[in-house]
């Protein structure tokens, strides 16, 4: 479904990705791991164009588009395909947890404002926050306000999500509650990618692993030979270390 | 033949009393025909200008952004009353003569709206920019994200300083005197020079415009009380 071939991408002449290349299949739930500052997040910030990328292909659906040169329509049509879901929950803090989904519905897809309204509930239901609609952000918890940004993504029916760290701003006793509904979302069959820290996400949940280190892939498996059979010198030491914890 | 000083006194007296009942409303009447329209229209065109800077400046658009600095470096830099004397007394001389009125709305909307541009854009700068992002990644435009997320909230931030500007504008709009314009002030210095009260006139004016400022710092507090907090603390 999606394909991404030789992205590159340099901060201040700093190259934080060397080379990256991966498949996203339909239904597959990937977890990209690796050591700080290994470039996982910047992965998703170029291939949603949020940040523009030196060199680098996207494969989505069958089109190609050049990921360090995109023109405006091109990156409407790809955003329409995709939700994202920050580190920082980036929820509309002055909207409520309702409008924060039909927001975009309205203004951006053009919806009625009644269908909009039935689209966000159930998927704030499916979130567990459609009892909270009329809170704002500034009213809920971490926990709380992540979920109604997954709520946001997965309004729009994107056919892949991906997640920033979705788990890494919570207090240690919120992140279950966020994670569950992850799991939730990779049961009934959403594309995922996931950049985290979850050892336990990854292994129980994601079906494939990316695990990076110095802006390259090192390696990209199955999750149970990652954790299992690790092929990799630097993969090994790295479950050595994590499972030591 | 010489008058006792005590009746001196009273005459005096009687005669500020006289003056001021007198001149009151000679001097409020100017205060609400010209002064108060005055502030809200220059007040309204910094508030524009103010905007527009800021979301030049917020959104980096190339050619604009040195411009909209050069612009607040300038007026910032100048006097507001050497900018109504150029205007008034200076533009005339390469061929453009504007009303007295006209210069003092332009004088002061831009004057006001360089120190305003700076409080918009911190405001906009104080908003979380990750709701910026998170428009865009559910298909938002720049535009839409701005005037639907982004202002309403900087809005907020905004609104106290810009009562401030409000307040000062209210004051400011005193040296329109010197440019022929009658409103409060010059009012009270044509009757002054029939009547000779400075002190009394003067003071009268500086209550008047002290009530009209003590009215906006009321409407103030009553608007803050009532604006949307999105669920944060009053």
């Amino acid at each position: 479904m999606i394909e991404v071939r030789n992205l590159h991408k340099s901060y201040e002449g700093h190259e934080v990705l060397k080379g990256i290349n991966f498949e996203i299949n339909k239904g597959d739930v990937i977890a990209i791991l690796g050591p700080s500052g290994s470039g996982k997040t910047t992965i998703l910030r170029c291939i949603n164009f949020l940040a523009e990328a030196d060199e680098g292909t996207l494969v989505f659906d069958g089109k190609e588009y050049d990921l360090s040169k995109m023109n405006k329509k091109d990156i409407a049509e790809l955003r329409k395909k995709t939700g994202f879901v920050f580190q920082n929950y980036n929820l509309f803090l002055n909207k409520t947890v309702l409008e924060n989904v039909t927001e975009g519905l309205i203004v951006a897809r053009k919806m009625n404002r009644e269908e909009a309204i039935d689209v966000a509930m159930s998927a704030l239901e499916k979130v567990g926050m459609a009892l909270k609609k009329d809170s704002y952000p500034s009213q809920l918890s971490g926990g709380q306000q992540q979920r109604v940004a997954i709520a946001r993504a997965l309004a729009y029916k994107p056919e892949v999500i991906y997640f920033d760290e979705p788990t890494s701003a919570l207090d240690p006793e919120l992140i279950n509650e966020v994670l569950n509904v992850m799991k939730d979302l990779a049961n009934s069959g959403i594309t995922m990618v996931v950049v985290t820290h979850e050892m336990s996400f990854a292994k129980n949940v994601s079906n494939r692993i990316i695990f990076m280190d110095e802006g390259k892939i090192v390696e990209n498996t199955d999750s149970k030979s990652f954790f299992e059979t690790p092929k990799n010198e630097r993969t090994r030491k790295f479950i050595e270390n994590v499972s030591i914890r | 033949m010489q008058m006792p000083i005590k009746e001196l006194g009273i005459k005096m007296s009687e005669r500020v009393i006289e003056v001021l009942s007198d001149s009151f409303l000679k001097i409020l009447l100017p205060g609400i025909k010209v002064t108060i329209p005055l502030t809200i229209v220059s007040f309204i065109l910094a508030f524009l200008i103010s905007l527009i800077v800021a979301f030049i400046q917020h959104s980096k658009i190339k050619v604009l952004v040195p411009l909209t600095r050069f612009y607040i470096w300038i007026v910032r830099g100048t006097p507001l009353l050497v900018q109504l004397y150029i205007f008034f007394y200076g533009l005339p001389s390469i061929g453009i003569k504007l009303p007295a009125y006209l210069c003092a709305f332009l004088v002061f909307g831009l004057n006001e709206g360089a120190y305003m541009a700076e409080t918009m854009r911190a405001s906009i700068d104080a908003v979380p920019s990750g709701q910026l992002e998170a428009g865009y990644c559910v298909g938002m435009s720049y535009l839409q994200i701005m005037l639907r997320i982004i202002l309403p909230q900087a809005l907020r931030t905004a609104f106290p300083s810009l009562m401030n500007s409000l307040i000062a504008l209210i004051k400011e709009t005193s040296m329109a005197s010197t440019i022929t314009v009658v409103e409060m002030f010059r009012q009270a210095q044509i009757i002054n020079g029939r009547v000779y009260q400075p002190f009394a006139l003067y003071l009268e004016a500086a209550f008047i415009y002290l009530m009209f400022c003590s009215i906006v710092t009321f409407i103030q507090k009553k608007v803050e009380k009532k604006l949307n907090t999105y669920g944060g603390v009053k």
